[in-house]
């Protein structure tokens, strides 16, 4: 406006300044976010939508009851008809999970061998891979009758039940399966 | 009062001022003596006029400029929920705990464990037992994770108790998460199916969420260092699968499913009798419901 005297200011001059700074500012602000929120945040919900995939590509570990009757359908067969259909094969054999690499691998090469199964550890969860136990103590670990359990549940009292029964060897950590099988365990 | 006349040209007119040196109220006279306080006339910079137009124009501006951007923006945001199909009903999970039925084994407890890779010492899930004495005394203690027999705990005398019951707890993936609300990086947050997850890479272990949760059901992993709780298995039940501890269970005392599904086993179920929340008067309103919860379960 005034190009003759360069001490006299425009009359818009203090917009023109606040403009770029709010311009500059806005852009620096603008940049400063980009490069700090995270990608994939916001893009579903305020969170970062890459962590639905890191949740849900957890292993799986817990092998369900189909899981191994796919290959060991004899065991559905003894099981069909007896209540014991509700004990997961993992209660009393292991979480199986080298187990199950190895027999998917068998499908496709042959010569991988399979591990037989092992003794338990007695441990809750158990550190074996796969194990075959008569131990009454997996028997014992529902059905021995505690404080808390509801009336219509089948437990004993272990020390009478087995002398109703006549037990042979009362001591015997095998006892149960003096009269009782695993897979169908209703007499 | 300075009357105009003709030794001193005092023009209310701004178009007759040509320059002056200093900024003047434009009196035309480039008079630089202090301005007289006592003159009342004189142009005036803005009249009523101008200023009615200029509040005009900002109103209109303003409010276009709202309309266009910041109105559109305040829509629901419903953090994403409706995920799932578009015009269907999204996919909501919910959970059903059945005490009635629960025995106690402890099987849930140790497929949580191995599931999650839970650190000894922490639980994702636990089994709370309430025994109510005859004399009035209420207790509670927690179901070892090998369950009772194994634990080799003397039991209880059952002629001293009224009545005894377990009560297996979990993330009650509440509606109104307060673990949501406090998390100062948005590391816990709401899945499109309702699902309370942590984002471990964002998340910088501040516990604030452990402190809010009112159900003391969230931890910090010592091994990943960052906020730790139920997901009700996330990764099985994208792949259809059931969390750990419904598929370890043997009595079906703990069931999920959809709630928005009338058909599923859950809301038969939940429609057959009375269930209730934990807490409800926190309004958190939890997706776990549960059947038979007394009163002093807390």
């Amino acid at each position: 406006m005034n190009n003759q005297d360069p001490t006299i200011m425009s009359a818009t001059r203090h917009l023109q300044i606040l403009a770029l700074l709010l311009l500059l500012g806005g852009g620096a602000a603008l940049q400063l976010r980009n490069m700090l929120v995270p990608a994939t945040f916001g893009e579903i919900g305020t969170y970062r939508a890459a962590a639905l995939g890191t949740n849900a590509a957890h292993p799986l570990t817990f092998p369900s009851d189909a899981r191994c009757l796919k290959c060991h359908e004899d065991v559905q067969e003894e099981r069909v008809e007896s209540l014991h259909t509700v004990v997961r094969c993992v209660h009393c054999h292991g979480f199986g999970a080298e187990h199950i690499t190895q027999a998917t691998a068998v499908e496709v090469d042959s010569s991988v061998t399979i591990a037989s199964a092992q003794d338990w550890d007695h441990h809750f969860p158990t550190k074996v891979d796969l194990f075959i136990t008569y131990d009454r103590a997996t028997c014992l670990a529902c059905h021995q009758a505690t404080v808390g359990m509801p009336e219509s549940f089948l437990q004993i009292n272990v020390a009478e039940h087995l002398e109703d029964q006549g037990a042979e060897d009362v001591e015997d950590v095998n006892v149960c399966f003096e009269c009782h099988t695993g897979h169908s365990p209703g007499l | 009062m300075v009357e105009p006349s003709d030794e001193l040209k005092i023009s209310k007119d701004r178009s007759e001022c040509d320059g002056c040196d200093t900024q003047c109220a434009c009196n035309a006279t480039h008079d630089l003596s202090p301005p007289d306080t006592n003159l009342t006339t004189g142009p005036e910079i803005s009249n009523d006029a101008d200023r009615r137009n200029f509040l005009k124009q900002a109103t209109t501006i303003t409010l276009g400029a709202l309309s266009l951007t910041v109105l559109p923006w305040s829509r629901d945001n419903d953090d994403g929920k409706n995920v799932g199909g578009g015009s269907a009903t999204p996919i909501v999970y919910g959970f059903l705990v059945d005490t009635e039925k629960c025995i106690g084994a402890g099987k849930c407890l140790t497929a949580c464990r191995v599931e999650n890779d839970v650190p000894e010492g922490y639980s994702r899930t636990w089994v709370e037992r309430y025994i109510h004495y005859k004399d009035g005394r209420v207790e509670v203690d927690r179901v070892p994770e090998s369950g009772y027999h194994a634990a080799g705990l003397v039991d209880i005398d059952s002629e001293l108790i009224d009545r005894s019951y377990f009560v297996p707890k979990l993330c009650n993936h509440c509606e109104d998460a307060p673990c949501n609300q406090v998390c100062p990086v948005h590391a816990s947050f709401t899945s499109p199916e309702g699902v309370e997850l942590i984002d471990t890479d964002s998340c910088i272990g501040c516990a604030y969420c452990v402190q809010a949760c009112p159900y003391g059901v969230r931890f910090v992993n010592p091994n990943t260092n960052s906020a730790d709780k139920c997901t009700w298995c996330y990764h099985r039940i994208t792949q259809n699968e059931k969390p750990a501890c419904v598929e370890a269970c043997p009595v079906d005392a703990r069931v999920f499913g959809r709630l928005d599904d009338p058909e599923s086993e859950l809301n038969r179920r939940l429609a057959k009798v009375p269930h209730h929340v934990l807490r409800e008067h926190l309004g958190t309103h939890p997706k776990l419901h549960y059947i038979g919860l007394s009163g002093e379960v807390n």
